[in-house]
């Protein structure tokens, strides 16, 4: 499982999983979008995403942001995402999906920093993203 | 992490002993029932993390509804000097100015109950809400949304859609001052203005209380309550523009904690000096979602007003619809505080609790300077929620009180007790009725997912942070 989600008590975590940092990024957009309802199976759409942050725990929290922020507002439904560059403070990657309309069934505030760091134990990059609902 | 020492002081209250790196003490209001619902989380932490900020006067505080938040716990309050504190987007949440408040009528629930089918049905209809409801009716141009960011409630006012008595009923006259709609980037507008007038989801609600029991009568006389009367409660805050307000400049204050030397013991504590360039960005940009939050909730009360206009006829203030009191419960402010015999100019930044302005106090308007400031207490939607008042010893929170009954459940623990239930039927038995735009809504929802409001109360009132009024019991409500 690239990802299971987490109790707390306000809010909801996910703890996302992959064998590459620029995959984890790919598996936490995969999750937020599955949280929030908001997967599409097809879609001819594509968006590059550029951030910049202070380091990869940074990058991480901001282009899930812009996700957030395609999905909710756009409207968006993501088929597929993909991380193209990543150093220690700018990422550049695309997502692909449709602009479906389709409802979402979960409304997210935002995506937290909350004790957010990303781990590398065993070859496996792991972080733990608490989401505001 | 940071080794935790607590210590009962009395009845109502947990010291968190200084250790390093606290800067100060935690303090935590809690009775023997609500320090049994803290052991669940890392909500101690959270304390003890807000004590190592810069700044901070006193200790950092936290109400009985406190529960495990982001950074911040929520019912968090920490005051921290404007000449060497901080202020921190993490410290307000994402829902800035979320909020709470009551309308009061002038009906008795034996003159509702006939038409309450249709009552209900009309408010869930005519009151958006829902995951990224929207609100095409109450759409406002780019100029006019400026006005809404910087007035607030003054802007519903003067557009027709609420009487100008309604804001002598709010926490600061339903506008933070301040507030500058250029500091609010232009995707927070796209995300927020088509959602202004809307409920959102989530613990976002309108409930159709009935008063239970008046516990202290004169300032009951006082507040306009009675036993009997039916009353309404509606809790939502400032929608997506305030998310991507505290989004966007959580970021910029990583940057500037780094830039200012301030080390932070979780990176959602992010903040600048209250008087940095960033610090004063940040308030202009807080106090523009704050006053979006008020505007929001006016325009609800609004259709909320029409829709009793439309059912039971006649004018809302022949139905004697007046607003009691309209609060915010995540915000930061610039007050002043008597601290060590002195009074010091201090940025509040209130997480999950409500101001608590006790009589005689000068910055309440006429209305309330004899009985004191109404702190409204939402509990859940199958018990009871509290229309309390504040007290003088509110002093020693900077008059600052809880803001509702507190989560205890997770929303995955609360849903997994809710599977096989009909949670609307086990509500109906208790001849409560609701309506939801979503069923997950009400399986996160419900009443076992929070604590016990009566503790809270309790212990707010054993510490003398705020008194009893009246007990009113939720028999209709919308839920986002």
């Amino acid at each position: 499982m690239p990802y299971t989600l987490i109790d707390h008590t306000a809010d909801i975590g996910m703890r996302v999983n992959a064998h590459s940092i620029e995959g984890l990024f790919e598996e936490a957009a995969h999750a937020l979008a599955d949280i929030l309802g908001g997967r599409s199976d097809e879609g001819d759409a594509e968006i590059i995403i550029e951030t910049q942050g202070i380091d990869q725990v940074d990058l991480l929290v901001r282009w899930l942001q812009e996700i957030l922020y395609l999905i909710e507002v756009k409207g968006l439904r993501l088929k597929a995402s993909a991380i193209l560059r990543l150093t220690d403070t700018q990422a550049r990657g695309v997502v692909r999906g449709a602009y479906t309309g389709k409802p979402l069934t979960s409304e997210i505030k935002a995506v937290t920093y909350h004790n957010l760091d990303i781990a590398h134990i065993d070859n496996v990059f792991v972080t733990t993203i608490i989401l505001d609902m | 992490m940071i080794a935790l020492k607590l210590r009962r002081i009395d009845p109502f209250r947990i010291e968190i002993e200084k250790a390093p790196p606290m800067r100060t003490t935690g303090l935590i209001y809690a009775n023997h029932a609500i320090e049994r619902t803290l052991e669940h989380d890392n909500v101690l932490q959270q304390v003890a993390n807000v004590a190592t900020l810069p700044g901070i006067i006193g200790p950092s505080l936290a109400m009985p509804d406190i529960h495990w938040g982001y950074g911040f716990p929520i019912g968090g309050v920490a005051a921290f000097s404007k000449k060497d504190g901080i202020i921190s987007p993490g410290g307000v949440g994402y829902d800035i100015n979320c909020g709470v408040c009551c309308l009061l009528t002038g009906l008795r629930l034996d003159e509702v109950k006939p038409s309450l089918d249709k009552l209900l049905s009309s408010l869930f209809n005519n009151v958006p809400s829902g995951v990224g409801s929207s609100n095409k009716d109450l759409a406002v141009g780019n100029k006019e949304f400026s006005s809404v960011l910087e007035n607030g409630a003054r802007w519903a006012v003067k557009k027709g859609y609420a009487p100008h008595d309604d804001l002598d009923a709010h926490e600061d006259g339903g506008c933070i001052e301040g507030a500058d709609p250029d500091a609010v980037s232009k995707k927070a507008i796209e995300r927020g203005q088509p959602q202004l007038g809307t409920l959102g989801s989530g613990n976002h609600f309108l409930e159709l209380d009935v008063v239970e029991r008046v516990l202290e009568n004169k300032t009951a006389d006082h507040f306009g309550i009675f036993e009997g009367q039916v009353v309404i409660q509606v809790h939502t805050g400032s929608r997506g523009l305030g998310h991507q307000v505290c989004d966007d400049y959580v970021h910029e204050m990583l940057a500037a904690a780094s830039r200012h030397r301030i080390s932070l013991p979780d990176r959602q504590l992010a903040c600048a000096p209250v008087t940095s360039k960033e610090g004063m960005e940040y308030f202009t940009a807080m106090a523009s979602a704050a006053n979006f939050a008020f505007a929001n909730r006016e325009l609800i009360v609004f259709l909320i007003r029409e829709t009793f206009e439309h059912v039971f006829g006649g004018s809302f203030e022949r139905l004697g619809m007046r607003m009691l009191y309209d609060c915010c419960h995540n915000i930061a402010k610039m007050e002043r505080v008597m601290w060590e015999g002195s009074e010091v100019a201090v940025c509040i930044h209130r997480k999950g609790a409500t101001r608590a302005l006790p009589p005689g106090d000068k910055r309440l308007p006429q209305r309330f300077r004899k009985c004191g400031q109404p702190v409204l207490v939402p509990g859940d939607m199958g018990r009871a929620s509290f229309i309390m008042v504040g007290a003088q010893g509110a002093s020693e929170t900077f008059y600052s009180a809880c803001h509702g009954a507190g989560r205890l459940l997770s929303r995955h623990e609360a849903k997994k007790r809710s599977k096989g239930r009909q949670i609307l039927e086990e509500l109906r038995r208790k001849d409560i009725h609701a309506m939801a735009a979503s069923r997950a809504t009400l399986a996160e929802e419900i009443p076992e997912a929070y604590k016990d409001v009566s503790d809270v109360v309790d212990t707010m009132t054993g510490a003398g942070i705020a008194k009893a009024v009246a007990r009113v019991k939720p028999f209709a409500m919308v839920k986002g």
